[in-house]
């Protein structure tokens, strides 16, 4: 626990350095994506592996935040430090709309219908054209923090998503370690045994839902300002695919785990860019060999390595007595 | 109301076909539990193995058929051998995780050999219209519907009638039990997974001899077929069939009477529909509860 805080405060420490170290611009914006991502992987972590449903529906949130902030942002004229916490309050409803329906259902019922918000939503900005502007989507959100500041260069934006992945740690750390939080991993292990000391399964869950979408729709917020534009691809499956493959390459159920996924996952998805058309098909095969030989996750192989190291010497030690 | 016959008739046409790839579907997600969202590849994988066949190899329709039966049948087979068996028997999530990387790799593969644009098919026989009254249907649909049903009709007597299909009721009814009888589970998981595999291919290659088949269409197949296999209640074939022609009528009413654009969203509310208020499906036997 507080080796996870140390690492996770020694993390963010280094991070807040690096728009000082380094002004390439390509490497700043793989870091802003990174981050981005890492924000997302955490939120959906929160549901995956705190409460132990697989949510296909992340996007909802993800996407409600980006078209709520874009919305503020194009036809209030509201600057980021309004519409980024609005975009994830506005989700936060939205979650807590479709936990109250979809966290009454388990297991593979749970997964296509949290997929099915996500598609109905997606239908919607589709179609609504009279206020998501369809296909289209909405162009030249504006990038100014308070009043007319305006966030100019990518170091900005780098430490404004450093900032909300903060908040976005922070929170799921005091979640994590809370009561409710032990009470949803309680859930997760044995659903009955919680119920029987008297966990409501039903409660912890839509706590952790709800946060999940409230940080979800933060990220989705900041998406809006940073690329200046939204359209419904942001419901898109693949945007819920990355997500899935960070949380369980870095290992679900653990704060670092999601971190070092969005990092590893960002990272590989532009190094893979050199190899053109194959890129893609070589990552849907990176995806079925991390499921087949790294199935807990980068996070799960580093437990068990540090179990297997601290299991030596003692075996070591039996040994030695039978001689 | 001088176009509701029209419009159900196309209903159940495209009925139909989300049948035929729905009983792939609840064979492999209702009743071994795989949330394959390789489906809809399966699917497209067919309608282009099937161009493949027509357009290169010159085989008529027919033989293209069963080229494409063998072929997918095959492909399922090793599918299941080599990546859904490593992770039976651990809950949905690795399972999910696989089948997401087997649909990215196998559209883009797809799209890397044959290219984006639409392939058609060579029918069986010539486009043109046959009235019935004030229903026009061209004979190449009428042809496809045939085989279609004719195809789950098949699919039925070989899961009633063969031994094979006693072999995969037992097996989903009791594994363990099965074993114990001298069944070779492994097998069977294989050739349940072969024949859903084989079972949405069929579909994808017939549609794509009405319309035209293309490298990105899967995701969205993989999607309604989940929608259909839920309407109809897990591993119900019945509820296949009956969830499958419910989707098409209802997706052909709300396009012709509604709207056009929206019409891909009412598979999803349904779904939403049928699981808040009947979570076993509107069809299925057993009273499992989600």
């Amino acid at each position: 626990m507080t080796l996870e805080r140390n690492i996770l405060l020694a993390l963010l420490a280094g991070a807040a350095l690096l728009p000082f170290a380094v002004s390439d611009q390509y490497i700043l914006h793989l870091a802003i994506m990174a981050l981005f991502y890492a924000v997302l992987a955490s939120s959906l972590n929160l549901v995956v592996g705190y409460v132990g449903e697989f949510s296909l529906g992340h996007t909802a949130f993800l996407g409600t935040g980006a078209y709520t902030a874009a919305l503020l942002s194009t036809q209030a004229g509201m600057p980021m430090w309004v519409t980024i916490p609005l975009a994830g309050l506005v989700s936060a409803v939205f979650g807590f709309a479709i936990g109250a329906i979809t966290l009454r259902l388990q297991g593979p019922y749970f997964v296509i219908v949290t997929l099915s918000f996500a598609e109905v939503l997606r239908i919607i900005a589709n179609n609504w054209i009279a206020v998501t502007n369809g296909p289209m989507g909405l162009a030249g959100v504006g990038q100014n923090l308070f009043g007319d500041v305006a966030v100019t260069d990518k170091a900005g934006f780098f430490l404004i998503v450093l900032g909300i992945a903060a908040v976005a740690l922070y929170l799921s750390y005091r979640f994590v370690y809370s009561n409710a939080g032990r009470a949803a991993v309680a859930v997760r292990e044995n659903r009955y045994v919680a119920q029987s000391i008297g966990v409501d399964p039903f409660g912890t869950a839509m706590q952790a839902f709800v946060l999940g979408a409230f940080l979800a729709g933060l990220a989705g917020g900041f998406y809006a300002h940073y690329i200046s534009f939204v359209g419904p691809e942001v419901f898109r499956f693949a945007f819920m695919a990355t997500m899935i493959i960070m949380v369980l390459l870095g290992g679900k159920g653990t704060l670092i785990g999601p971190l070092a996924g969005a990092v590893i996952v960002t990272v590989l998805e532009e190094y893979l860019r050199e190899m053109q058309e194959l890129r893609l098909t070589l990552f849907g095969l990176i995806v079925m060999a991390i499921v087949l030989f790294l199935p807990n996750g980068l996070m799960g192989f580093i437990a068990q390595r540090r179990e297997q190291q601290a299991a030596k010497p003692t075996l070591n030690a039996a040994k030695e007595r039978t001689v | 109301m001088d176009l509701f016959p029209q419009f159900l008739a196309n209903g159940l046409v495209m009925g139909v076909f989300y049948a035929l790839s729905a009983l792939g579907l609840t064979l492999i997600f209702g009743l071994m539990r795989v949330v394959n969202f390789a489906h809809g590849e399966f699917y497209m994988l067919g309608g282009v193995s099937g161009w493949f066949v027509t357009n290169y190899l010159g085989l008529d329709f027919f033989s293209g058929l069963i080229v494409v039966a063998a072929f997918m049948a095959a492909v399922g087979w090793l599918v299941d051998r080599f990546l859904i068996e490593r992770v039976r028997g651990q809950g949905e999530e690795p399972g999910i995780l696989l089948t997401i990387g087997l649909s990215i790799f196998l559209v883009n593969g797809t799209l890397l050999l044959v290219g984006p644009a639409p392939m058609k098919v060579a029918g069986a026989v010539a486009e043109g219209p046959l009235f019935f009254g004030p229903i026009a249907v061209t004979k190449l649909r009428l042809l496809a519907v045939a085989v279609g049903i004719a195809l789950i009709v098949g699919a039925h007597l070989l899961i009633r009638r063969t031994r094979l299909g006693a072999a995969m009721r037992a097996t989903f009814q009791d594994p363990m039990a099965a074993s114990l009888a001298g069944i070779r589970t492994g097998h069977v998981y294989a050739a349940t997974f072969a024949l859903g595999c084989t079972l949405a291919a069929l579909s994808g290659m017939l549609l794509a001899s009405i319309y035209s088949a293309q490298a990105s269409v899967g995701g969205l197949i993989s999607l309604k077929s989940f929608v259909v296999v839920i309407l109809g209640g897990m591993g119900s074939f019945a509820g296949a069939i009956a969830g499958g022609l419910l989707l098409g009528v209802a997706e052909a009413m709300w396009g012709g009477y509604v709207s056009m654009g929206m019409v891909d969203v009412i598979g999803f509310v349904l779904v939403i529909l049928i699981l808040l208020f009947r979570p076993q499906g509107l069809f299925s036997i057993r009273t499992e509860r989600a």
